[in-house]
């Protein structure tokens, strides 16, 4: 190749990367405007709500809660405990013990007085058959207990199990170590019986990172920040993402994702198209992907919505190695589900969710770390080329760190000036310095375990979830 | 001062792409700092308003308190009450203070009843703050006009129906629903006039809590319902269903009737169970005659109502079913039947034995 080809080559990478980066400024500025005009507009139509006339309402409609449960013995009777104190007045709780090998089943039944019950399965989704059976509680203050004993099937298979047994109109799958709020069911059912121009088929809420919080008797305390940079860079990340990208999505009516650590769905929907995919790991984003093609190929209307409050708060990896793991599924997930419904994408017959979300989704969620690595590779080539200007290359990297920075404040200021969670003095200067250094000290871990998924979804076909080692909620009690 | 001429010649010299990144690298510097002190004073704005609202908080409270325990004047407001109001409305001025004034006035209201909540309602008509939420009434921002009328419910301001209603085809539907429930929580059943004229949706969630509200009324007897059952919004039918229900109307079974020829599948999903609780058993033929038509969901609610209404004649309808494509359908068809015909529903053929059918008539024997 002579210079002139090579120089043609180096311009047209040239320009494709400073499009690609003003396209995902631009993208990013676009979402937080929508986001903070959806949040707010949530909190001026919410401030006159009276939740407590639905809670303590015999014809509100009827919740099931399915939590899977798989070798959660350390926790599983506290997580429960929790689950059981919702304030809603017509919901059940459904935990699948999916082939658990240690002794999670006894511990349940041994703390909730179970005992096995002859339970007529309608199986409209296939599920892997039962292992001990169904239990119900003889103590009547449990008796919105159902723990179902199964073979193991992964977490998809749970939850379609769950979704065969439950009798209620709606269903809220919540990783069973989530702790979620009193109020959390009542708020999240509200688009679905508000809305009466569309139907609501899915509402998703905001997760919070419960690392360092006081929680005692399923009930959540006292917010802290945590000590270690990992953890508190989840935080700043959890509150852009959830509170500056999703509620974006969610004006847009854009949404493909809701967290799978809670969300609710319309279970007959959630039915009709067959359940979770129990061959993806991305079964949180593949099913409101599924539900949106399906209400689409039907011309029905139809919306996902979102709920900014922060109702349902988690644990979340404190060390890098399970962090690294968590994100490789993610990415797995994410190419798995974009891969499988790739016919969506530009087709104008599935309208904004074809010409929006998914091309958004595929360009700068997808293809974000790749377009990042060979950008790297590029920057590398062009100082072996000594083509590198490298004020040029500094006023770039400046730019783009501070608009990182920038983004994160935004986050965070989105986040004081609604919620206010992280209150305690001093928690607030930890919010900015992670918002500096973050993308020092935590990207490159993003980075790494997204290309590391894209590796395993190419050369590792049988890499499934990985392993979450969990030290659990309940241990984060004041003493 | 030569380095920063040094810099400028260097701007000056380059391409107009890298002046635009150093001039957006320069924008976003400056946000950064205007948003770090701006999160620092924010931060300490919303602590100190904490403290200060609590403090104000404590302080009303102790005056409400005060005059509600204050010596009654037969002639008038006792000198000892009239200092409070005096305090109030020095209070009331400022908006910051007005907020926790009726926020104070709420919680407290909501704590207490009989005479001492009258004596809040009063104490709040006595004071501006009245006046305060009836010119939010004319505000053109709908969320201040909700939340004047939902003050004005919690303070049972009867007198403001007039302006209030103005509002019941209001735009938007948060202001509307406080229409509604300031109509009803203040003229309970008569408050449901509006229904009459309503020409947009009532949604289910408005509908639980206009229902909650009529079931906390200490006078049960509800107005004549059947110009609501016809009515040619959908919304208002469903409610009506909804009051005939709870209300056990057995005088509307006519008009129920009527509405089984109903065009919208909604509105006849929640008319069969309000037949079945009212024992409309004229309705089961004609279902039964419209039964292949029907949806899968009206279908499943049918053998509902019949579980309710089973009577001998019901049987070979209900052996047509017991195949039926639908578990429910199903389940309840075979339920029915070794209800009517116990002989027949144990002679039943069990194949294939891994069948939902056999699976339910196994369930169905041993339960």
């Amino acid at each position: 190749m002579d210079t002139s080809t090579i120089n043609i080559i180096l311009l047209i990478f040239h320009y494709l990367f400073f499009i690609y980066t003003v396209s995902v400024i631009l993208s990013y500025i676009v979402l937080a405007f929508f986001s903070i005009v959806e949040t707010l507009e949530y909190q001026k139509k919410n401030r006159f709500v009276n939740y407590k006339e639905i809670l303590s309402s015999s014809i509100s409609p009827s919740i099931s809660i399915i939590a899977p449960a798989y070798n959660e013995s350390l926790n599983i009777i506290e997580n429960v405990r929790s689950l059981l104190s919702n304030h809603y007045a017509n919901y059940d709780v459904i935990i699948v013990n999916d082939g658990s090998k240690d002794d999670s089943l006894e511990k349940l039944i041994e703390a909730y007085s179970l005992v096995k019950v002859d339970y007529l399965v309608n199986e409209q989704i296939p599920t892997k058959p039962l292992r001990e059976g169904i239990f119900k509680s003889t103590n009547p203050a449990f008796e919105k207990l159902i723990v179902v004993d199964k073979e193991n099937g992964g977490k998809s298979d749970a939850l379609n199990m769950g979704l065969n047994l439950s009798e209620s109109q709606y269903t809220a799958c919540i990783d069973v170590d989530c702790l979620l709020l009193e109020d959390a069911l009542q708020k999240m059912i509200k688009p679905f019986l508000e809305l009466t121009d569309v139907q609501v088929i899915a509402t998703g809420g905001v997760i919070r990172i419960a690392n360092a919080c006081t929680i005692k008797d399923g009930k959540l305390l006292d917010v802290d920040m945590p000590k270690s940079m990992l953890e508190r860079a989840q935080i700043l990340e959890y509150i852009r993402s959830f509170l500056l990208g999703r509620m974006a999505w969610s004006r847009l009516n854009g949404l493909l994702v809701i967290s799978g650590a809670f969300g609710m769905f319309d279970k007959k929907i959630a039915i009709e198209i067959g359940g979770y995919d129990t061959n993806t790991v991305g079964e949180d984003m593949e099913i409101i992907v599924r539900m949106r093609r399906h209400m689409e190929e039907e011309k029905r209307k139809y919306k996902v919505a979102y709920i900014p409050d922060p109702l349902c708060w988690t644990e979340a990896p404190d060390n890098y190695k399970i962090f690294t793991s968590q994100r490789n599924r993610w990415t797995r997930g994410t190419i798995e589900v974009l891969r499988k419904h790739r016919k969506i994408g530009l087709n104008p017959k599935y309208r904004s969710l074809g010409l929006v979300s998914f091309p958004f989704w595929f360009i700068f969620e997808r293809m974000a770390p790749i377009i990042e690595v060979v950008g790297i590779i590029y920057f590398c080539v062009l100082m072996y080329l000594k083509a590198l200007r490298w004020d040029y290359a500094f006023v770039f990297f400046i730019s783009a760190y501070l608009f990182t920075v920038v983004f994160s404040l935004v986050a965070i200021l989105s986040e004081e000036q609604t919620y206010h969670q992280y209150k305690k003095k001093g928690t607030g200067i930890k919010l900015i310095i992670t918002s500096l250094i973050e993308p020092f000290i935590f990207h490159p871990f993003v980075l790494y375990a997204a290309i590391k998924g894209n590796f395993d979804y190419i050369f590792n076909k049988k890499k499934k979830w990985g392993v979450m080692t969990r030290k659990g909620l309940s241990k984060k009690e004041a003493v | 001062m030569n380095k920063f001429q040094y810099f400028l010649e260097y701007y000056n010299g380059e391409p107009l792409i890298i002046q635009l990144v150093w001039m957006v690298s320069c924008l976003l510097f400056l946000a950064v700092i205007i948003l770090i002190i701006y999160l620092k004073f924010l931060r300490v704005h919303l602590r100190e308003n904490e403290k200060i609202t609590e403090k104000y908080t404590k302080d009303y409270e102790l005056l409400l308190i005060t005059y509600l325990y204050a010596e009654t004047d037969e002639n008038g407001v006792s000198l000892e009450r009239q200092s409070v109001i005096n305090e109030l409305e020095k209070g009331i001025k400022n908006t910051f203070k007005r907020k926790i004034i009726v926020a104070t006035f709420l919680k407290l209201g909501n704590e207490i009843t009989g005479e001492m909540a009258e004596s809040i309602h009063d104490l709040y008509s006595q004071t501006k703050l009245k006046k305060y939420a009836l010119s939010k009434l004319k505000n053109r921002n709908w969320y201040i006009i909700a939340r004047g009328i939902r003050e004005l419910t919690l303070f049972h301001v009867k007198d403001a129906h007039d302006q209030v209603v103005k509002h019941v085809n209001h735009s938007r539907r948060e202001v509307r629903k406080e229409v509604q429930l300031y109509l009803v929580n203040l003229f309970h059943f008569d408050g449901l006039k509006f229904l009459d004229d309503l020409q947009t949706p009532l949604s289910e969630w408005d509908q639980i809590q206009l229902l909650e509200e009529l079931q906390k009324l200490e006078d049960q007897q509800i107005p004549d319902i059947s110009l609501w059952l016809r009515s040619a919004n959908k919304y208002v039918v469903i409610f009506a269903l909804k009051l005939a229900k709870i209300y056990n109307q057995f005088g509307m079974k006519d008009v129920l009737i009527e509405l089984i020829s109903q065009k919208d599948e909604k509105v006849r999903l929640e008319l069969i169970p309000v037949l079945s609780h009212l024992h409309v058993i004229e309705a089961k033929e004609v279902f039964k005659n419209n039964f292949n038509e029907s949806s899968k969901d009206e279908q499943i609610a049918f053998f509902k109502l019949l579980e309710n209404l089973i009577e001998p004649s019901d049987e070979p309808f209900i052996i047509e079913h017991i195949y039926h494509e639908n578990f429910e359908v199903k389940y309840s068809a075979l339920k029915l039947l070794k209800v009517l015909n116990a002989a027949k529903f144990e002679n039943l053929e069990l194949t294939p034995p891994e069948s939902d059918f056999v699976k339910i008539v196994e369930f169905i024997k041993n339960n």
